[in-house]
């Protein structure tokens, strides 16, 4: 007996010891990239033209960051990315509960959507910039559409995947169709919708770099793009820097808001 | 020991009234009669069973009780109105794990009332109440999934009871419980009906479970169903622990598996034979 109740403390102990020494191992990864980064580039192992020191990166971006130009770029960058996650997260959960509505429409469209998802989009961005002229229009379009679709998909599976007896009970106690959505559908499906939401808004964002990249008038991505054609390779590694520390603070926000959820809801 | 069928269905208006239900369903092989005639009264403050084979129509006779689907044949009337849709004086216990996993107890109780629109404080009251009648205090604000089994089917049963139903509809509640939980949450829906007293339809496949707790017990022939014969449980009540090994407990419990037995064999098919 005594045994029995050991053990699981004996390996919780040992879990929660492991804890902080996973991020530890984890923080020291990131030193020791950005040290062989820093080694590599300083005695000419990897050319200058390719990569910069990351220390050199660092005086770079403080530099840049307090300039009216830099706040201009990333308020840019993030509302192109927060409306083309909105108008996806809009468009994409009515997709979704349409889909799930009328089966026949969904396995018509299904079809459709898994291509969207496959197909390299950004090659209608062109097409786009001719119709809709250089703003971000064009951007909004095709990231909008990038986030839609895993939005519309998940959307769809995790109502397929609410239990019947659900329904029933709604049914059992009188509820009204407002009340069994509002009540019991959503909430049930949210914590599976979310990771799609999730990948949603991580499209969003790619597809907002990737095509600012391409062709722009401003945005964080528009100016790695510029400077990379200018080679100017610590600027560019400034704003790429920038890229990966707001892809890092937005998938912390997502990932902490999914825990909650999965918290509250399972 | 029994009466035959057909029994009177001549109720009081506040019954829960069967007259001559069917029902048929249009299947891709044709038609199928799951029910072909049922009759029958639940007076008020009785419980009644209903056993039979599997695939006798049983849940579906629950279910046209409950509002949930419509007889195609003869009509249910509770109250003396007939039932053409789920009303807000019954409520159903299901066989499947039914709480809403991202609510508390509280709030997985209160939900029957809540959608019936009960102020928040009154239906908080009530919750509570019945929280503590299943045995549940101190659960309030747990999550269903921090719960065993038998105590999600507690829940269930609470949010059933606080929405005070004329009917209660069970069917076949206890089903995916393990033996000693059954019997245990078995004899607690015994004590707390003691003290509602509504009007029970039970649904089961376990004869000793329909015997100890019923004062009636219906057994279905194979489909298409008829209610074959209504057993008077005429065991005292309350019934205590020993109530299984009573001599008169073992009598209704052989009459009643007998009675089932002929049936089952018949859904089996010819040649099966049980013990």
């Amino acid at each position: 007996m005594k045994v029995i109740e050991k053990s699981p403390t004996v390996q919780e102990r040992r879990k929660a010891a492991l804890v902080p020494r996973a991020s530890l191992v984890r923080w020291a990864i990131i030193v020791a990239i950005v040290a062989v980064l820093e080694f590599t580039t300083r005695t000419g192992m990897v050319s200058q033209s390719l990569m910069v020191p990351p220390s050199e990166i660092l005086i770079r971006l403080a530099e840049i960051v307090p300039t009216d130009r830099f706040g201009q770029d990333v308020a840019r960058t993030l509302t192109t990315i927060l409306v083309s996650f909105t108008i996806g997260l809009v468009l994409g959960v009515p997709l979704g509960i349409f889909l799930w509505r009328v089966p026949a429409a969904g396995r018509i469209l299904e079809p459709f959507i898994v291509t969207g998802y496959a197909m390299p989009t950004l090659l209608f961005y062109p097409v786009l910039l001719a119709v809709m002229g250089l703003n971000a229009g064009p951007i909004i379009v095709i990231a909008a559409s990038m986030s839609l679709i895993p939005i519309a998909l998940t959307t769809m599976v995790a109502l397929n995947a609410i239990k019947p007896i659900l329904h029933k009970l709604a049914n059992s106690v009188s509820a009204s169709p407002r009340q069994y959505y509002l009540k019991v559908l959503f909430p049930a499906a949210t914590p599976l919708i979310f990771p799609g939401v999730k990948l949603g808004f991580i499209y969003a964002v790619i597809g907002t770099v990737a095509m600012e990249f391409i062709l722009a008038s401003q945005g964080v991505g528009f100016r790695a793009g510029f400077y990379y054609r200018e080679l100017n390779t610590a600027d560019m590694w400034a704003y790429i820097a920038v890229v990966i520390v707001l892809s890092v603070l937005v998938n912390g926000v997502l990932t902490w808001l999914e825990k909650r959820i999965r918290r509250d809801m399972l | 020991m029994s009466q035959i069928f057909p029994i009177d269905t001549v109720g009081h208006d506040s019954d829960v009234v069967f007259d001559n239900i069917g029902m048929t369903f249009g299947t891709k092989t044709g038609v199928t009669q799951a029910v072909a005639n049922v009759s029958g009264v639940i007076p008020e403050g009785k419980f009644v069973s209903v056993i039979g084979p599997s695939g006798c129509g049983k849940s579906t006779l629950l279910d046209m009780v409950g509002g949930l689907l419509k007889p195609t044949k003869g009509t249910v009337s509770i109250n003396g109105e007939t039932v053409t849709g789920p009303r807000r004086d019954t409520a159903m216990v299901f066989q499947e794990d039914s709480t809403l996993h991202w609510r508390t107890v509280l709030d997985n109780v209160a939900f029957g009332l809540e959608v019936k629109g009960v102020p928040k404080a009154d239906r908080y009251e009530s919750a509570r109440r019945m929280i503590e009648l299943v045995g549940l205090s101190g659960f309030e604000d747990h999550r269903p999934g921090q719960l065993s089994g038998g105590m999600k089917q507690r829940v269930a049963i609470a949010r059933a009871l606080a929405m005070e139903p004329r009917v209660l509809l069970m069917d076949e509640p206890f089903g995916a419980l393990d033996q000693q939980t059954r019997q245990f949450i078995g004899r607690e829906l015994l004590r707390i009906w003691e003290k509602t007293r509504n009007r029970v339809l039970f649904i089961t496949h376990d004869i000793q479970e329909a015997v100890y707790l019923s004062d009636e017990v219906w057994v279905m022939s194979a489909r298409p169903s008829v209610v074959k014969e209504v057993v008077t449980i005429d065991l005292p009540r309350p019934r205590p622990e020993g109530t299984h090994t009573l001599p008169r407990f073992r009598e209704l419990e052989d009459h009643l598996w007998e009675l089932v037995k002929v049936e089952a064999e018949k859904t089996l098919g010819p040649g099966a034979r049980l013990a």
